[in-house]
């Protein structure tokens, strides 16, 4: 750990990584790596087609045993998941297919053998007959009357609809600028690098099922999955190994899991199925699918007014336990007003299903289709009143003054600069700059655009927002527990799921500053049901929040009394002392944390009377008010873009973000990078297409475009900060803002090289294909009267 | 993704594996670098019965250079052309073609002759070969034939192999030292497979040029208005895209909008490219 | 089954292998060398590179029959290689690294590529990164740590010089 000394404090401190230490040597432990002795790999027989009845599924000779359809699971519990609201309807999605298929690749049936070849052999001997039915592929169409329906029971085929209304519809309707437009944002797949896995085997002397799972949250899967198999939670183990990325995939109970723990309780060895990259991309979790119909209203002096319009959400096949995804539909419709001053909202949401993989949350989760959207109006706006997007965007943004601010969505935007934000973009992208240049033109014939988006993330949302969105498991805390081994050495337990995102490194950070210890005394574990203290997860931007205030408050807590063991065995007043360097000071001397740790172990009888012996504190942590707090940041990029093949270069890429305290600004700086390589997967490559009769066509990498090093620049990142008021030491989430504003960006960009003539580009992702169409529509419906307005 | 099972056999003879790859009643399948077998053989679309491995045939592996040509062994791969470490007469344009067939690793042991036996519409070699007019020597059940490049591929994945044939290697005639090249390539990403492959050669100022598109149709096509036309001395870019336009429409039936524009900036790119040399 | 002898990491090893077995699969499950990961199974995400004779190679592409008599090396092998040595400091210093997934197939590629080129600047290290997938990091510290790496040891030898 190079280049820190201990007197400038942890917090703060760019510390180098510990966990980096196995996964240089190889030495991770990923679920593919765990190995039991006896243990047989499950192939998934998956459905060919996207919508039938399944007749029969017929097993080879001789291997009836080893082939498990749904009856052969046994009683398994279907749970119901999303929202608890009862105009959310329910979806049953059975471990294993039973009379219908939905999806394209839903399970059917499972294939045990000693391995995943031999599976794979077993399952091509499977023969599924199914009875087509028309598939439901497009979700605007799902919702006409008349369109073929996945739940019999169901009137139509929305999960949910609903409606934001807030402010005068009348009002607006009569705005002298209304501009409507389409945007869609295309299904993707979140693609960790590590597939999905879970092995689970019967441990005879815990009397327990045990369940090693690539997961981001082993506490509520463990509740999920005791609740469908009908097992107590106390004889149910969770084991997340090293996880090789989630971004939001690993966080929601799967059929696969089920059906995997179901066979191992049933056979007497060790079950193991690891996902491979087609079932990935075939029937893990699905994300983005947005489409938005949206009319935005402004003042000629280019005040916004409000937002009007539908938004639609491709939610899949079923609802994903525990969260369902209403939460794109919701989430997008109160992140529609982006952080401007806009104070009318009228929207119809529609969570619609369709024969597709169900949704799940990914990276930003719903927040890259609103920013997409609201970003680009303001674009739109700008163009039809001849203004430069950025001048728009600063006369309508948030002013500190007046935060914090409560939209007309009802987001309590909290702390921040956000004028200073898009100002120090605007110098770092060189705005001048860049429009001189495009005054010249260039040589090779490219357009040159540049483009603005800004972004905020809630983050630390607890109790308040959770309840607000009726959820079924409020994660509204996180725990830890701290205790100091006779020796002096600390282990800390958390509830959060590292996977990425340096947490043996920040929270041990945050853990020595409070004990007075360098971080390489303090291990952080967490991921084991068995240890770990209840807790939710990593997901949503929100373990430096709540995993960080957890850490604070429980090392606090073994301070004070490490304190008094310390002051007592100095034999003066707690007032007198203080911790530093791994020991209790007085004013005559000093106690090693060693010797006052035997103490509390070993040898209580050296303790204060009165004093219960150990140290070792568990608490749990919730901000001080749980609305949330918000990170945020202006992403501006710089692209050219050849018009006929419609190849877009990125050619400079700056942000200027706001996540308030940061613990470790290098760990800061990954995320943000790596959350913009994401952001411009899905601005610019990432795409799952379903053909007429749900057939998705790409399904390995072949044809799904998976980003690399020469398609991601190095993004300029400038950090301002502004602390939170109601988080510990000020923090904000930030994990996810880095995917949230890239596709807002790179088509503004896009749209601003070809001003000139007018062109839209309101489609993720922004292929080759698609630019050059757009530009060739632009260029044929160009009207020069019309100074390069639409008609 | 598992292959099936199969089994796999190692001839020590170019003799011997075209016998063992010709039995009857059996699926057989070559390996080579098996950097595109592989994934067919994982995702389960190729099936053989018997994996032939023909990579460690010493016959495969010759390279030589004459005055006039350049003889290359199937067995050649794409890292050996793009390292130099093949006969360079190309002024460059073999290395550049090869230093962006996907990736280093794969290029590493991906072959020119299984490239081209594999005959994906979108490959670089056979645009290349074809634009020099390059031919292929094989040996199967029936003894050797030469073929030229355009006769021997005849769609996508359509070659003239039958069972039992493999390809020895590729003549390629080397031009006049002073010739010039540009060469361009539309991917959706690094190493991806080519959505526009154009080679454009010119021997010497005013000397013949010859322009060869491939990915837009079922193998690769000369462009021969193109060629014409840039060699015609400061020929316009305008009269140049407008021989392009004509010979996609001469030679590409099934192109939509966005590949013509596509494909015309692609072949002007490397216009450009060769002139700029 | 066919028996192969692989000389691994410097050890020459005999076993018998199913002709349908992939290298990554060999190493992982035979030999009980983890360090290889798998991505893709179809070569797109360069996680299972390692090094075949020298040469960087993605073992899923790879049959293990195949490897009859050559010289395989994986992360686990390359510990106490002094370039490797270098790169993990680099990597660790430009926090090169999230989840750790995509890590050893980088390192070998990383090597490979300070093999073939000194003092590669961030355009070369870029390229030669194509088809490397790394989902967490955004790319630009790997860049950063295998540019770094590659002026030390330029520096070095000029200094030895």
């Amino acid at each position: 750990m190079a280049g820190h000394s201990p007197s400038e404090g942890w917090i703060g401190a760019s510390l180098l990584r510990k966990e980096d230490a196995r996964h240089l040597l190889g030495h991770g432990m990923f679920i593919a790596d765990v190995r039991m002795p006896g243990m047989q790999d499950v192939a998934f027989v998956r459905s060919q087609m996207a919508h039938a009845a399944v007749r029969q599924v017929n097993k080879p000779e001789g291997q009836a045993a080893n082939v498990f359809t749904l009856a052969d699971l046994g009683a398994l519990n279907i749970l119901e998941a999303g929202p608890e609201l009862a105009a959310h309807r329910h979806s049953p999605y059975p471990a294993l297919a039973d009379d219908r298929v939905r999806y394209a690749g839903q399970p059917v049936a499972a294939c045990l053998a000693p391995t995943r070849a031999q599976a794979e052999d077993l399952a091509d001997q499977v023969q599924v007959e199914l009875d087509e039915l028309p598939a439901v592929v497009d979700c605007v169409e799902a919702m006409k009357p008349g369109s073929p329906r996945l739940f019999d029971a169901w009137s139509d085929n929305a999960y949910i609809t609903s409606t934001v209304s807030e402010g005068d519809a009348v009002f607006i309707a009569g705005a002298p600028i209304r501009l409507r437009r389409q945007f869609r944002m295309n299904r993707q797949a979140t693609v960790p690098l590590e597939c999905r896995g879970c092995l689970a085997y019967w441990d005879h002397r815990n009397d327990e099922l045990v369940v090693h799972l690539s997961t981001q949250g082993g506490h509520v899967i463990r509740l999920g999955l005791s609740q469908a198999l009908g097992l107590p939670e106390n004889k149910l183990r969770i084991i997340a190994p090293d996880v090789g990325g989630g971004f939001g995939g690993k966080n929601r109970l799967m059929p696969e899991d089920i059906a995997v723990a179901a066979i191992a309780l049933k056979v007497g060895h060790p079950v193991r199925w690891i996902e491979d990259r087609r079932e990935h991309l075939l029937a893990s979790i699905h994300c983005r699918d947005h489409f938005y119909d949206l009319t935005i209203s402004a003042d000629r002096d280019g005040t916004l007014l409000g937002v009007e319009g539908d938004v639609y959400i491709d939610a899949g096949a079923y609802s994903l336990w525990p969260t369902g995804s209403f939460m794109e539909a919701s989430m997008a419709s109160r992140n529609l007003t982006g952080p401007y001053r806009i104070r009318h909202l009228n929207l119809k949401t529609y969570t619609v299903a369709t024969n597709k993989a169900p949704m799940g949350p990914y990276r930003g989760v719903a927040r890259p289709g609103a920013c997409f959207a609201i970003e680009r109006l303001v674009d739109e706006v700008a163009r039809e009143l001849g203004r430069e997007p950025f001048d728009l965007r600063r006369q309508n943004i948030v002013t500190s003054g007046e935060l914090p601010y409560q939209t007309a969505a009802g987001m309590r935007l909290d702390t921040g600069d956000y004028i200073v934000s898009l100002d120090t973009a605007r110098e770092m992208i060189g705005m001048e700059a860049i429009r001189e240049r495009q005054q010249k033109g260039e040589p090779d014939g490219r357009a040159i655009g540049l483009g603005f988006a800004f972004y905020t993330e809630q983050s630390g949302h607890g109790q308040i927002e959770w309840v607000k969105r009726k959820s079924r498991v409020v994660p509204g805390y996180e725990s830890a527990n701290v205790r100091m081994l006779p020796d002096g050495s600390v282990m800390l337990h958390v509830g959060v799921q590292n996977h990425g995102q340096g947490h043996e490194t920040t929270l041990s950070q945050i853990a020595a500053h409070e004990l007075g210890l360098d971080p390489s005394r303090i291990q952080v574990r967490y991921g084991d049901t068995a240890t770990a203290p209840f807790g939710f997860g990593t997901f949503g931007s929100r373990s430096i929040v709540f995993a960080g205030g957890a850490t604070a408050r429980t090392c606090r807590i073994l301070a004070e009394k490490i304190q008094r063991i310390g002051a007592h065995l100095l034999q003066t007043e707690v007032a007198n002392t203080r911790i530093e360097g791994g020991a209790v000071h007085g004013p005559h001397g000093s106690v090693d944390f060693s010797e006052i740790a035997y103490a509390a172990n070993v040898r209580q009888e050296h303790l204060p009377a009165g004093m219960d012996p150990l140290l070792d504190a568990t608490a749990t942590y919730e901000p001080s008010e749980t609305s949330g707090v918000f990170a945020y940041g202006t992403h501006a990029v710089v692209v050219a873009v050849e018009p006929d093949t419609g190849v877009i270069e990125i050619l400079d890429y700056a942000v200027s973000e706001d996540c308030g305290t940061m613990i470790n600004p290098l760990i800061v700086d990954g995320q943000v990078q790596g959350g913009i390589a994401q952001g411009i997967g899905t601005a610019l490559y990432e795409e799952i297409p379903y053909d007429e009769q749900g057939q998705p066509l790409a399904t390995t990498f072949g044809d799904y475009m998976v980003p690399c090093a020469p398609e991601i620049p190095t993004v300029r990142v400038a950090h301002l900060v502004t602390p939170a008021l109601v988080t510990e030491y000020g923090v904000k989430g930030l994990g996810e803002g880095g995917a949230i504003a890239p596709p807002a960006a790179l088509a503004n960009a896009v749209a601003d090289a070809f001003r000139h003539i007018g062109a839209s580009f309101n489609e993720t992702p922004l292929t080759p294909r698609r630019v050059s169409d757009a530009v060739e529509r632009a260029r044929r419906d160009f009207d020069p009267l019309n100074m390069g307005r639409r008609r | 993704m598992k292959p099936a099972p199969f089994e796999y056999v190692r001839p020590k003879t170019v003799a011997e594996a075209s016998v063992t790859l010709g039995r009857r009643g059996v699926n057989t399948a070559a390996i080579a670098g098996g950097q595109s077998l592989m994934p067919m053989l994982a995702l389960r679309v190729a099936l053989p019965d018997l994996v032939v491995d023909i990579s460690r045939l010493e016959d495969l592996k010759i390279v030589t250079r004459t005055p006039d040509s350049v003889w290359l062994g199937a067995l050649t791969t794409h890292a050996a052309i793009e390292d130099g470490e093949t006969p360079d007469v190309f002024n460059g344009l073999m290395r550049a073609i090869a230093g962006q067939i996907s990736y280093r690793a794969v290029r590493n042991h991906g072959t020119i002759g299984g490239s081209v036996a594999l005959a994906d519409p979108a490959a670089d070699w056979p645009v290349f070969l074809s634009t020099f007019g390059a031919t292929l020597r094989i040996v199967g059940r029936n003894g050797v034939r030469v073929q030229s490049i355009d006769d021997f591929i005849q769609g996508p994945y359509e070659t003239t192999l039958t069972t039992g044939d493999i390809i020895m290697g590729f003549d390629i005639p080397a031009p006049p030292r002073s010739f010039r090249w540009g060469f361009s390539k539309v991917a959706r990403k690094s190493g991806a497979f080519a959505h526009s492959l154009a080679v454009v050669v010119a021997a010497g100022k005013g000397g013949p040029v010859k322009a060869v598109l491939g990915a837009a149709g079922p193998k690769p096509r000369m462009l021969i208005a193109t060629a014409a036309q840039l060699e015609i001395p400061d020929s316009s870019e305008e009269e140049v895209r407008a021989a392009i336009k004509a010979d996609l429409n001469a030679y590409f039936g099934d192109l939509d909008d966005y590949q013509k524009r596509m494909h015309t900036a692609n072949v002007l790119h490397a216009a450009r490219k060769m002139r700029a040399q | 089954m066919t028996t192969v002898t692989i000389d691994l990491n410097g050890v020459k090893i005999a076993a018998d292998v199913e002709p349908r077995q992939s290298l990554a699969d060999f190493l992982r499950d035979a030999c009980g060398l983890t360090a290889t990961h798998l991505g893709c199974e179809h070569g797109a995400c360069g996680a299972c590179t390692v090094v075949v004779d020298g040469k960087a190679t993605r073992s899923c592409l790879s049959l293990a029959v195949m490897c009859d008599g050559r010289a395989v090396q994986t992360l686990e092998g390359l510990r106490s290689d002094a370039m490797m040595e270098l790169l993990r400091r680099h990597f660790h210093e430009s926090h090169a690294l999230q989840c750790g997934f995509c890590t050893p197939g980088m390192l070998i590629m990383a090597r490979d590529i300070l093999r073939r080129h000194s003092r590669p600047d961030a355009a070369i290290v870029r390229h030669e990164l194509s088809g490397q997938i790394c989902r967490c990091t955004g790319y630009a510290n790997i860049v950063k740590a295998i540019v770094a790496a590659g002026q030390e040891i330029a520096n070095v030898a000029t200094s030895e010089e």
